[in-house]
């Protein structure tokens, strides 16, 4: 017999590893895009999250709400049901980079598959039945595990500050070997792509991305095979597709490297054990026989084909494991009064209603011009973690910037024009007068009142008085604020000289998305009571 | 010629033109030097630098052929020009062309922003306006940071952005605008965008901060864009009705007599403002300025 192996399947194959870099580049070329460049409105930088079918049926679920922008999700579900996982072998960038490292520690031998595999895959249609479980009551948890999500939110927040201070080495590098021009060029381009280069809990979210990526030495692609929701969701989707595996019996030696080397557990030979559900079609299987037995025809009318090992038992439990869940996520004192720091970005729906829409993707955060957009560690509670907190001691909120609001992909934060956000009140600020310059030293200051972006102010400033420890009295100006005006942008606290702990800080009350944490009522010589 | 030459030079032929008047009177026949202060008035911004400069000699008086050139507008907001934060970016725009035209090697336009760099540069059409012209427009670049002694009375050192200190010659273009603790935000003050952080602790003492880095950066020309001033709500407005046309431009070689005209734009008498008293008893320059030769035009 004739032993060579398929030079169409492996152009295929090469075609497919061709695809995922162009969308991993594609992705990477949106995410760098995400920042002030000039205009006032960004475009649609978060596109490719709307391609997710997850992400639009999980938040939809919880935020019992249609989100529009997700149309384009339909086109990856009808591209599954017609052809099976494509999107994870060829399109998914987070199955790019685990696909990429995979290759790599196989290359290393780090990997090496001896024996075939089977068992585990259920994983994930059990993380998918948890994250789904938990919307029906209204608990919001797809951003931890979907794709899109992790992988951007891993990159904004752990890799490009860690690649920022690698910038910054090497333009000192540069320097010191008298390269002043090149110097020049890195230090510009640095500071025009904002590369954002602090984050609350950066290394945890570093760590985890870390963990996921080691997990490829254990079991190619460890993380689609056993963990994606979003996977496992497109799982469903394909048992019915078109192209199903053949194995010409007449062919092949039976010597196991398809099922061995399968990138998805989807165990192609014996093809009666093949799992539609499974297969990413990545062509390896193909490309790698070395007979050419496999092949995909287009089959109408596909017959199904075994299903994972997902019992009715398993699925039960975790739902039921997932209905108990849910008011352990909520277990938070902010649940019970408006936490003062958790100040959020303008546009951001009333809290509840923002916790089960946002999916901590950290588009907002890569946005921010000032870096003030943090991700919450425990301040929203368990199930706020990463969502965005602005934290002004790190950023203030840029007063005529609204790109947070644009690139949110699910609306989570409402898109705001210009003229609307400038209105928009996140937050008060308040003065500490046992730290403020002028009130505790009798020195002048005032630079709050300078940065205060509203007109006219809502700091300004009175002549106080003040003892100074020799007994002496000092009368400087001194800030007060005019809370009718203040919107809570948080500039003040940041550019506060008292670095430490600044004498000017912004607390949560008297934003507007709530109904509850209020603070001014109008009197009722501003607005009779009326009905 | 060497920056500190050229001081030199200038200090003296500020010396003589100093003197100039009473010569002047004596002989009022002979050949008239380049009056001190330069006042234009008129609808176009760039017209009214250039005959600023105009009137002042020509900026070949300033820049000599071959120099490096480092001209700081007041790019500090993230404001757009109707709201008159930042300096006019056609006047940015013409200083660099003249520059470049009276043989700058380069010309560099830059500014410590308060704002997110990249929002005050594009919005206050200052980038696009110096680009278009010929000249750099860099970020401060936090490498290039290096603590200097200022010498002065009150500030003893403090980080200087090297940018604005490696180069020939500095021209000062700030605006002219309301500011709540020195009232006023001048040309003085505008050296604050010249140093880096945390330079907001420099306002526990801004009038002596101020006059310390104005003789620290010496500038060979300040040139103050008062074409539409802030009169509340400094130093940043918000409205364009904190604003006010003015339609002019003044400059000189004496920053404290430019600083002092700037005042009056206002209705401030100049030693009623701390520094400008403060750099006119260092004798960094004059601020009773309608003694000086003075000379207006209208374009």
């Amino acid at each position: 017999m004739k032993k060579e192996r398929s030079r169409k399947h492996r152009a295929l194959q090469l075609a497919r590893v061709a695809v995922q870099a162009a969308v991993f580049v594609l992705f990477l070329v949106l995410l760098f895009g995400t920042h002030f460049s000039g205009k006032d409105y960004i475009g649609d930088v978060g596109v490719l999250f709307h391609f997710d079918p997850l992400l639009a049926l999980a938040a939809g679920i919880a935020a019992r709400a249609v989100l529009p922008a997700f149309v384009l999700a339909a086109i990856t579900l009808a591209a599954t049901l017609l052809l099976g996982r494509v999107f994870c072998g060829w399109v998914c960038p987070l199955g790019a980079v685990h696909q990429a490292f995979s290759w790599l520690f196989k290359k290393t031998k780090w990997l090496r598959p001896r024996k075939v595999v089977t068992g585990g895959l259920f994983w994930k249609y059990l993380v998918l039945a948890f994250v789904l479980v938990g919307t029906v009551f209204t608990l919001n948890l797809v951003g931890v595990f979907d794709p899109f999500s992790f992988l951007y939110r891993t990159i904004v927040t752990s890799v490009l500050p860690a690649l920022g201070q690698g910038l910054a080495l090497l333009t000192g590098l540069l320097y010191s070997l008298h390269l002043n021009g090149l110097g020049d060029k890195l230090a510009q381009a640095v500071e025009t792509m904002t590369l954002n280069g602090t984050f609350a809990g950066g290394f945890l979210v570093g760590a985890i991305f870390f963990a996921a990526v080691l997990l490829n030495i254990v079991r190619e692609r460890f993380w689609c095979r056993y963990v994606c929701p979003l996977g496992a969701m497109l799982g469903l989707a394909s048992r019915w597709n078109v192209f199903k595996i053949r194995v010409d019996e007449d062919k092949c030696v039976k010597c196991n490297l398809c099922t061995l080397h399968c990138e998805t557990q989807a165990h192609p030979w014996p093809a009666e054990k093949w799992k539609s559900s499974e297969c990413v079609y990545c062509e390896t299987c193909a490309a790698i026989c070395p007979t050419a037995a496999i092949t995909f025809p287009a089959k109408a009318g596909a017959e199904k084909t075994p299903d994972v090992d997902l019992s009715r038992r398993k699925l039960l439990l975790t739902s039921t494991a997932a209905f108990f869940a849910v008011p352990f996520f909520r277990i938070s004192p902010a649940s019970k009064r408006a936490p003062e720091r958790l100040i959020r970005p303008p546009g951001a729906l009333p809290e509840p209603q923002f916790l089960r829409t946002c999916v901590k993707c950290g588009e907002c955060m890569k946005a921010c011009p000032t870096n003030a957009l943090q991700p919450a560690l425990g301040q929203a509670g368990p199930e706020g973690l990463w969502t965005p907190v602005l934290t002004p001691k790190i950023g203030y909120c840029e007063y005529y910037c609204s790109l947070c609001s644009q690139v949110c992909p699910t609306g989570a934060i409402k898109e705001l024009t210009i003229p609307e956000k400038v209105n928009v009140r996140i937050g008060t600020a308040w003065i500490n007068k046992n730290r403020c310059i002028p009130y505790f030293l009798g020195r002048p200051c005032i630079v709050c009142e300078e940065h205060c972006p509203t007109s006219p102010k809502a700091i300004k400033f009175v002549m106080v008085e003040t003892k100074r420890p020799d007994g002496t009295i000092a009368t400087q100006k001194a800030p007060v604020i005019d809370l009718n005006l203040c919107i809570g942008c948080g500039i003040c606290e940041n550019k506060c000289p008292v670095m430490d702990d600044p004498a000017i800080y912004v607390t949560s009350v008297g934003e507007q998305r709530s109904e509850t944490n209020r603070l001014l009522l109008p009197t009722a010589a501003d607005a009779p009571p009326s009905k | 010629m060497e920056r500190r030459d050229f001081l030199k030079t200038a200090a003296l032929g500020g010396l003589a033109a100093g003197l100039g008047p009473k010569i002047l009177g004596a002989a009022s026949q002979a050949p008239a030097a380049p009056p001190d202060l330069a006042f234009a008035l008129g609808d176009s911004p760039a017209a009214i630098t250039k005959a600023a400069i105009d009137v002042l000699g020509g900026i070949g008086k300033f820049v000599a052929k071959g120099d490096a050139v480092m001209i700081k507008p007041n790019i500090g907001w993230d404001r757009t020009p109707e709201l008159a934060a930042c300096t006019n970016p056609e006047i940015v725009r013409t200083l660099v062309e003249l520059c470049l035209g009276a043989g700058a090697k380069k010309v560099t336009v830059m500014d410590n922003t308060t704002n997110q760099a990249q929002r005050c540069y594009a919005r206050s059409g200052i980038a696009a306006a110096a680009k278009e012209a010929g000249a750099d427009e860099p970020f401060v670049n936090p490498r290039r940071v290096k603590k200097m002694a200022i010498k002065g009375e009150w500030l003893k050192d403090w980080d200087v952005i090297q940018d604005f200190v490696e180069v020939d010659k500095v021209i000062n273009v700030p605006i002219a605008k309301h500011h709540s603790l020195c009232r006023l935000t001048l040309g003085m003050k505008n050296w604050l965008g010249a140093i880096g952080d945390p330079r907001n602790q420099l306002h526990q003492d801004l009038d002596r901060a101020m006059v310390d880095l104005a003789a620290f950066f010496k500038p060979a020309l300040t040139l103050m864009d008062a074409y539409r001033i802030l009169v509340r709500n400094g130093p940043q407005g918000g409205r364009p009705s904190d604003t006010k046309l003015v339609k002019t431009v003044v400059a000189g070689r004496d920053y404290v007599a430019v600083e002092a005209v700037g005042a009056s734009f206002f209705d401030i008498a100049p030693a009623d403002l701390v520094y400008i008293k403060l750099a006119a008893q260092r004798g960094l320059g004059r601020m009773d300025w309608e003694k000086l030769r003075v000379e207006k035009r209208t374009v």
